[in-house]
């Protein structure tokens, strides 16, 4: 599954945690975690940044996590324009590290920020492409 | 030995479909020159331009400026520091001067941000971030700006009013500044009614995209005298960067890279926040500007929203900020708008700024913020 | 009593020793160990109490699934396939339905699922023909024929990918024919009914292609089934004539292949329309 189907619009068709979207295919969220030191990252990153060794493995995160902040988007930049207005949420994660994502299925006056929430791996549905993205829903 | 400066130009800021990007630098360099005493073109050794290459379709544009203005054989290159362009290139400027590579040197901050579509430049500047994991889902700048807006109300109580207060401000002051893209003072009402852009972001808590150009000549201390009998001297830089994206920096309500620059720069200026007396900050939205007043000590931590409403940025308060319009009067043309700040900082130190002067200014502030973050220079400046 | 065999035919001696022993009956040497690739699958078959859909239910229960069979008239000859799956150590639900009616599908998925706690296969297999020339084709000859040919895999089709969507992965195999792929004088319905579940077939490969569900279709040409006895010789000698093995296919090798098309060694075929027809047109 190359790393190019994964969000709306992708920019970084090429990287060296392209196996992320294979495990978003399967329903996984998965991360890295650095075979020498053992720090772990979400979004997933090939190098550590701690001490800089080269090899990781993957390891699976819930999902499961807490509300940041959020913003609902309303002047959208070229390609979101058929999907305005769409609400972004930062997401804290259970097991460390961030994510940003769209807020699906959660009415406006509920979201406030520390909520608890879940973050699902999901496909567009309804167009014959595959792409793959993940959604900030109640947990 | 101390970097000061003798000349300044400052172009208008605006729509400025009646010039090409090297024209538009032609007009603050021309300024800055003849604001000099005897300068002529042919005594600068070197010529550094702070811009953003991806807005213009001219490529490379260090090479058309510096033939433009007319600085060909001398040596020239390009900064870049997403908006904090043009104070990176005065860094620069500053360590050629220092070192004693160059004697004086040229800075032009330049920028044509119009020649895109809203659309684009809204997914050009959504890119800021990290494109790998955010500008896949539609980021935009403003977007940013609310996720830290939104944060800060939550932490702190800041309120969609205190941030729309800057907005008024900057355009009272913006009302004075000839050179800035808006010229009319805006009521509260209107801005709080605005549209919003990112929730909690509106219209009016935005500095638009803005053509622009502006220029600042530096030279050493020995030969400072000769060219102005008033050049302003850096006291402090402090530059200092920050994660790429908001997801791995420690929290949503600071920028890192703002306090830490600021320390720098009062260190090695040896001055307080509670010194400064003027500063022109990095207001591309209005929470910007709040967040702006706590990173550079002008407040405590989440007192920012407190600090606009007690009008202690306005002249006659604690420091005023911004007396020129800021970004939001001015408009930020990215590499434009940190030489921008210079200039109208050492015009308040030389007590040229008319309207606007701030009284017996003698020591001043830039903050100059690259992206959401990732890049911040201060300088203090002194008379 | 423990014998450490000392070379790899006494291995094997041993083996069917051990099984002859342990389990007796020719049965079960029928269905080794190593034919098992639908273990654990769970299955629906259309029409499965009759011909072709029986022995393709009982050939799936073989390879190692649970299968569900629906049945309209036909009570006692679905008792039968189901003791048959039963005699092989697989379960069998058999549940009256009429495939045209879609609360009677919901029904049958529901139980299915229930009694064997999910889905993995379903074979449409279910179809009747109304043999008319146009001119004397009446509406209801037209519509009984696409409703349960057409409309029935529509109806099946729809569930089933329901339920393999959120599960992100399946197995749908549905029984065309020959007939679909040419037109045969006669069966104008039949054969409109018949290359509607082609194209059906085509479109659902595409639309469940990103959940890895696999969409396939089996198109038969004359086979051997109770029904086909009565039909009379020399239609039948026609038949073989246009094959060009000289037979007529069993049930069996059209279940060979449907079983096929269900196991993970076809896992990269989807949308793709099998003639099974011993060369009757090509």
């Amino acid at each position: 599954m190359p790393f190019k189907y994964f969000g709306k619009i992708n920019f970084t068709p090429y990287t060296k945690v392209d196996k992320f979207a294979d495990f978003l295919q399967e329903g996984k969220l998965m991360g890295t975690q650095c075979k020498k030191c053992g720090e772990r990252y979400f979004p997933p990153r090939a190098d550590c940044l701690k001490c800089m060794d080269d090899t990781f493995e993957w390891v699976e995160y819930s999902g499961k996590g807490t509300l940041n902040s959020f913003t609902t988007i309303y002047a959208a930049p070229k390609g979101f324009q058929d999907i305005a207005p769409y609400t972004l949420g930062v997401v804290d994660l259970k097991e460390g590290g961030r994510l940003i994502a769209w807020i699906k299925d959660i009415p406006k006056n509920e979201i406030k920020i520390g909520m608890p929430i879940k973050v699902v791996p999901r496909m567009f549905e309804e167009i014959p492409e595959i792409k793959l993205y993940y959604t900030i829903e109640k947990p | 030995m101390k970097v000061g400066i003798v000349g300044i130009g400052h172009g208008k800021f605006g729509n400025r479909t009646d010039a090409t990007v090297q024209e538009l630098a032609f007009e603050p360099f021309k300024q800055a020159i003849e604001d000099t005493k005897n300068l002529r073109r042919d005594d600068i050794d070197a010529l550094v331009v702070g811009s953003v290459p991806e807005y213009h379709m001219q490529r490379s544009l260090p090479g058309v400026v510096a033939e433009y203005v007319g600085m060909n054989p001398k040596s020239t290159w390009l900064t870049e520091a997403a908006c904090a362009s043009g104070s990176a290139a005065i860094r620069t400027a500053y360590m050629a001067i220092k070192s004693g590579m160059h004697n004086i040197v040229a800075v032009i901050g330049v920028q044509k941000m119009r020649e895109l579509s809203t659309g684009e430049i809204l997914a050009l500047m959504g890119r800021v971030g990290d494109v790998q994991w955010e500008s896949i889902f539609g980021t935009t700048f403003p977007g940013y700006y609310a996720l830290y807006a939104n944060r800060h109300m939550y932490e702190f109580g800041t309120t969609k009013e205190q941030m729309a207060l800057v907005a008024v401000k900057n355009h009272y002051y913006g009302s004075m500044n000839p050179l800035a893209f808006f010229q009319k003072e805006v009521a509260l009402e209107r801005v709080i009614g605005s549209d919003d852009v990112a929730f909690p972001v509106s219209v009016f808590d935005c500095c638009a995209n803005a053509d622009g150009a502006a220029c600042v000549i530096m030279t050493n201390e020995k030969l400072a005298k000769k060219f102005n009998d008033t050049p302003i001297w850096f006291e402090g830089l402090g530059s200092a960067s920050a994660e790429m994206s908001l997801l791995r920096r420690p929290n949503l309500v600071e920028i890192p890279s703002a306090i830490e620059a600021a320390k720098q720069a009062y260190a090695q200026a040896k001055v307080k926040p509670s010194d400064i007396q003027v500063a022109d900050v990095h207001d591309c939205f209005t929470i910007a500007e709040i967040m702006a007043y706590e990173n550079l000590g002008f407040c405590p931590k989440g007192k920012g929203g407190k600090f606009i409403e007690e009008k202690q940025s306005y002249i006659g308060g604690k420091i005023p900020v911004n007396v020129d319009g800021g970004l939001k009067a001015k408009g930020h043309p990215v590499g434009a708008t940190g030489v921008s700040m210079t200039t109208e900082i050492v015009k308040q130190l030389r007590g040229e700024a008319g309207k606007r002067q701030v009284p017996g200014a003698e020591v001043g502030l830039t903050h100059n913020v690259g992206g959401i973050g990732q890049y911040t220079f201060v300088q203090i400046l002194r008379r | 009593m423990k014998i450490i065999p000392k070379t790899k035919i006494m291995n094997e001696l041993l083996l069917k020793f051990y099984q002859l022993v342990i389990f007796g009956g020719a049965n079960y040497l029928k269905s080794e160990d190593y034919k098992m690739e639908l273990k654990g699958k769970s299955a629906i078959v259309t029409g499965g109490s009759l011909g072709i859909g029986a022995t393709i239910a009982v050939e799936l229960a073989r390879n190692g699934a649970n299968v569900a069979i629906n049945y309209r008239k036909h009570d006692t000859e679905a008792k039968e396939v189901a003791k048959n799956i039963e005699k092989l150590g697989r379960k069998c639900l058999i549940i009256k339905a009429d495939v045209s009616n879609y609360n009677d599908a919901e029904d049958m998925f529901k139980k299915t699922i229930k009694e064997f706690g999910g889905l993995d296969i379903l074979v449409c297999n279910a179809g009747i023909n109304r043999d008319r020339v146009i001119w004397k084709m009446n509406e209801n000859d037209w519509d009984s024929v696409i409703n349960v040919n057409l409309k029935g895999y529509f109806i099946y089709n729809k569930l089933a990918a329901i339920h393999f969507k959120d599960k992100r992965s399946g197995k749908i195999v549905n029984i065309t024919s020959i007939n679909g792929l040419r037109g045969k004088f006669g069966q104008c319905n039949y054969s409109a009914s018949k290359g509607g579940i082609i194209s059906l077939t085509k479109a659902l490969a595409k639309e469940l292609g990103k959940f890895n569900v696999n969409v396939n279709a089996v198109a038969p040409g004359m086979v051997m089934t109770e029904m086909a006895k009565n039909i009379p010789s020399e239609f039948l000698q026609k038949a073989i004539d246009e094959t060009v093995l000289g037979r007529i296919a069993t049930t069996e090798d059209i279940a060979n292949v449907v079983v096929f098309l269900c196991s993970d060694k076809a896992r990269h075929i989807t949308g793709e329309i099998i003639k099974v027809d011993g060369g009757q047109y090509i």
